[in-house]
């Protein structure tokens, strides 16, 4: 398959997943019951905010405030292509696909923190510098859990790190790289309990407090797809990514991103909204050290375990 | 999670079914309570998922005000009104049980001059504002007679001591249009980075001068209007002036009237704690108390809507009640809704992620609320505990679990009082009453000329108490928490405003 093909499948696959992912989040909110609503209520949204003005503030940065959702969009769209949905079915296959996906996602931030600088408004500022916190704090903590998987694959290939869980998978034996990467996955896509930059009611909605519209549409598309993007990536570092009997490899993807989503998002409803100050707390005093103990555990169990070294 | 008390028998999903044309009107709504709405508000946010309230005005369809709301309050609606962005309606809804007559007030915004064409409706529970929100009926765009653009607002910043590392004070404006509240209340936040440094307090956006209209009043049509001076609690307004005339008339209610006027302000204050552990949950943003405290509010209001054969405010006259019965079944199921309570309680006292939000914030001593005259649930908070946060929303549960047994101990205990004739001849005198209501001790003082209306009339309202404490608490909290402790005071600023 073309790889022109296989980006415009990965692509279609993210609007797909993205529309899914939005379905779980309105499950996990409103309960099984309620599974119509849950189907229904993602595309009457995106219908509204596409009939709504696209409103720009008074003194707003015309260009940083426009741009804003589109550099979100890019940074998906970019970081899409490195996922593989099955063997030799990606996008674009470097050699460092993980530490490409990893840095990439600095560019969402910026997006985000672009958006709210732009708005020539208190609160926005407010939620650029928690944007701006966050930024640093979860880059160390999502890429030494991620060295877990490289030690043990002896390789940043996303392709290789799936075909090295062959017999087992790595979650078996790196539980606590597998939670230190999904926290950080939540503080990069702030989500619930990590939005206080988006959600804090004391900043009118934080970031996005000022968008409206088809604007507003992008970025909360954007947001759902870097969650999912980190989803399938966690499947792909721990959970075996396509591997599994019976079904084709993008469905048993599919299934395993959209269960760990199902699984976080859920676990997510029993937490109130974390103050920004606890939630760099967790990152530098917690995540931190536990993951340079992860490290350290892996890289004994590599030696150790049969295999665990390729 | 769930605790140990047995689970109320309700479904967790209390939606209407609606035809799929009317689904598709997903709307988003951006809330403004006059002062009369917090339990109305709170009851529509879980309502259904065809309708989500937002935190922006850039984000809504909808502009939802309750009604009335005071003239001070008219230059933010409008800020926010032209926030909106096209398509956008206006809903106008008037609280039906605490309708304010507007001879009577004296500082009420003619929203109709305002938003000419806005829908307007008049509504007693979250799901009347459901309906009228998902009509397929078109609606008026949004439009205002003038478009106003406020004049931008300046304080004075206090001073601030030197520091190794310069920084700039900002100040932040929580309101007056907030969901902190039950009614409008600005504070300015003068804030160094995301600490509060100091705060100045606005009040008066809900005035709607209550005393000054009862005293242009018959004595019988001041007793609606007592109603309405905090209308998240009319019972126990109208039975403080209830009580003062009666004092006035010299006549002593029975023992079984006064347990029975006792049992109907235990069920009103459990009902606005409960609701306010609903609107506190949200702003945590704890989907899973938030759910549970939702479906108990809602199971509670059931059952309080069979738990009276009339509505209180029809026999809670001077020298008047009607008999009453009780059913059984309904007394069982307050027994079962306190039970539900106390686990809801157990399982918050005991989750440790929620203390990281709520517990060592907002601390008040117990001797400092007492000097300035605070009562009612933040009062025993202080008492019992530290004071924080966290107290305080045990406190509250704890306090509605009791009223609950109280107010079920009476209601088996006495199923039928005796009937009075009322009548509102009132000699001349003054007098004082008062009544424990959910936010705290609500007084009032009358005078009598012995004429056909009141000849001086005097509030005492709990909340404005509270009022004066919120510079020293808020000083020096994170921003973060300045809206958690806010919220849990529990201030009505309509009963402050008055």
């Amino acid at each position: 398959m073309s790889a022109l093909l296989t980006s415009l499948l990965i692509l279609l696959g993210l609007c797909v997943g993205t529309y899914c992912i939005a379905v779980i989040q309105q499950l996990v909110l409103l309960g099984p019951r309620r599974a119509s609503a849950a189907f229904l209520l993602p595309l009457a949204s995106a219908w509204r905010l596409l009939h709504q003005e696209n409103l720009v503030p008074r003194h707003a940065d015309y260009f940083l405030f426009r741009s804003a959702p589109f550099i979100a969009i890019a940074v998906v769209a970019l970081t899409a292509l490195v996922m593989p949905l099955g063997p030799n079915l990606v996008g674009f296959n470097p050699s460092i696909g993980l530490f490409y996906f990893i840095v990439l996602l600095s560019p969402f931030v910026v997006a985000l923190m672009n958006a709210g600088w732009s708005q020539n408004s208190k609160e926005g500022l407010f939620s650029t510098f928690r944007a701006a916190a966050y930024l640093i704090s979860y880059e160390v903590p999502i890429g030494f859990a991620a060295i877990g998987p490289v030690m043990a694959a002896q390789s940043l290939a996303t392709q290789q790190i799936v075909q090295s869980q062959a017999a087992l998978w790595y979650v078996v034996w790196q539980p606590l790289g597998l939670v230190i990467y999904l926290l950080a996955a939540l503080f990069v896509t702030f989500r619930h309990p990590f939005d206080s930059a988006l959600a804090g009611s004391e900043l009118e909605g934080g970031v996005f407090a000022e968008y409206s519209g088809p604007r507003l549409l992008l970025f909360t598309w954007a947001l759902d797809a870097i969650f999912l993007l980190l989803m399938g990536m966690g499947v792909i570092l721990f959970f075996g990514g396509w591997q599994g009997p019976f079904l084709p490899a993008p469905l048993w993807l599919a299934i395993k991103t959209f269960l760990l989503a199902a699984v976080v998002l859920w676990l997510g409803r029993f937490l109130p909204r974390l103050r920004n100050d606890q939630m760099l707390t967790l990152c530098w005093k917690i995540l931190l050290p536990a993951s340079l103990v992860n490290i350290t555990l892996v890289g004994i169990l590599t030696l150790l375990i049969p295999g665990g070294s390729r | 999670m769930i605790g140990n008390g047995e689970r109320t028998a309700v479904k967790p999903d209390t939606y209407p079914q609606l035809p799929v044309r009317r689904r598709l009107l997903l709307n988003r709504y951006f809330a403004i309570d006059g002062g009369h709405g917090a339990h109305l508000l709170a009851a529509l946010a879980g309502s259904s998922p065809y309708i989500q309230a937002v935190a922006s005005p850039r984000h809504a369809d909808i502009l939802l005000i309750i009604a009335p709301v005071s003239r001070k309050l008219v230059p933010s609606i409008v800020e926010i009104a032209e926030a909106l962005p096209q398509p956008a309606h206006v809903l106008l809804v008037e609280e039906q049980a605490g309708e304010l007559d507007p001879r009577a007030a004296t500082d009420i915004a003619d929203l109709d001059e305002l938003f000419p064409g806005a829908r307007r409706m008049k509504a007693s529970s979250g799901a009347d504002i459901h309906d009228a929100m998902l009509d397929p009926a078109p609606w008026m765009e949004l439009t205002l007679t003038e478009a106003q653009v406020p004049d931008v607002e300046t304080i004075q910043l206090p001073p601030k001591p030197e520091q190794e590392m310069a920084t700039e004070l900002v100040v932040l404006s929580l309101g007056p249009i907030q969901p902190f509240t039950a009614g409008p209340l600005r504070v300015l936040l003068i804030c160094d980075g995301e600490q509060v440094f100091a705060t100045q307090v606005e009040s008066g956006y809900a005035h709607r001068g209550i005393a000054q209209a009862m005293l242009q009043a018959h004595w019988q049509q001041a007793l609606t209007l007592s109603r309405t001076l905090d209308p998240l609690a009319p019972l126990a307004c109208q039975l403080a002036y209830v009580r003062v005339l009666e004092q006035l008339q010299g006549w002593q209610p029975s023992p079984a009237t006064v347990s029975m006027r006792e049992a109907a302000l235990a069920l009103e204050r459990a009902r606005n704690y409960l609701w306010w552990v609903v609107r506190f949950m949200r702003l945590l943003s704890d989907a899973h108390f938030s759910d549970r405290s939702y479906q108990l509010a809602n199971a509670y209001e059931v059952c309080l809507a069979q738990v009276w054969r009339q509505r209180p405010r029809t026999w809670l006259l001077p020298q008047r009640q009607e008999h009453m019965r009780v059913d059984a079944a309904v007394v069982a199921k307050l027994h079962r809704l306190a039970s539900d309570v106390e686990a809801l309680c157990t399982s918050i006292e005991r989750n440790r992620w929620l203390k990281l939000r709520t517990r060592g914030i907002g601390e008040l001593a117990a001797a400092d609320l007492r000097e300035r005259n605070v009562s009612g649930p933040v009062l025993l908070a202080s008492e019992h505990g530290v004071g924080d946060v966290q107290d305080r929303v045990v406190t509250r549960l704890q306090q509605t679990a009791s009223d609950l047994r109280g107010a079920v101990a009476v209601l088996e205990q006495h199923p039928s009082v005796a009937t009075h004739a009322a009548h509102w001849d009132i000699p001349v005198g003054e007098a004082h009453a008062s009544v424990q209501g959910p936010r705290g001790c609500i007084g009032i003082h009358v005078k009598s000329d012995g004429g056909a209306k009141p000849g001086h009339v005097e509030w005492q309202a709990p909340s404005a108490a509270l009022l004066p404490l919120l510079p020293e608490l808020l000083a020096g909290q994170k921003l973060a928490d300045a809206e958690i402790i806010l919220a849990s005071l529990d201030l009505a600023l309509a009963e402050v405003d008055g």
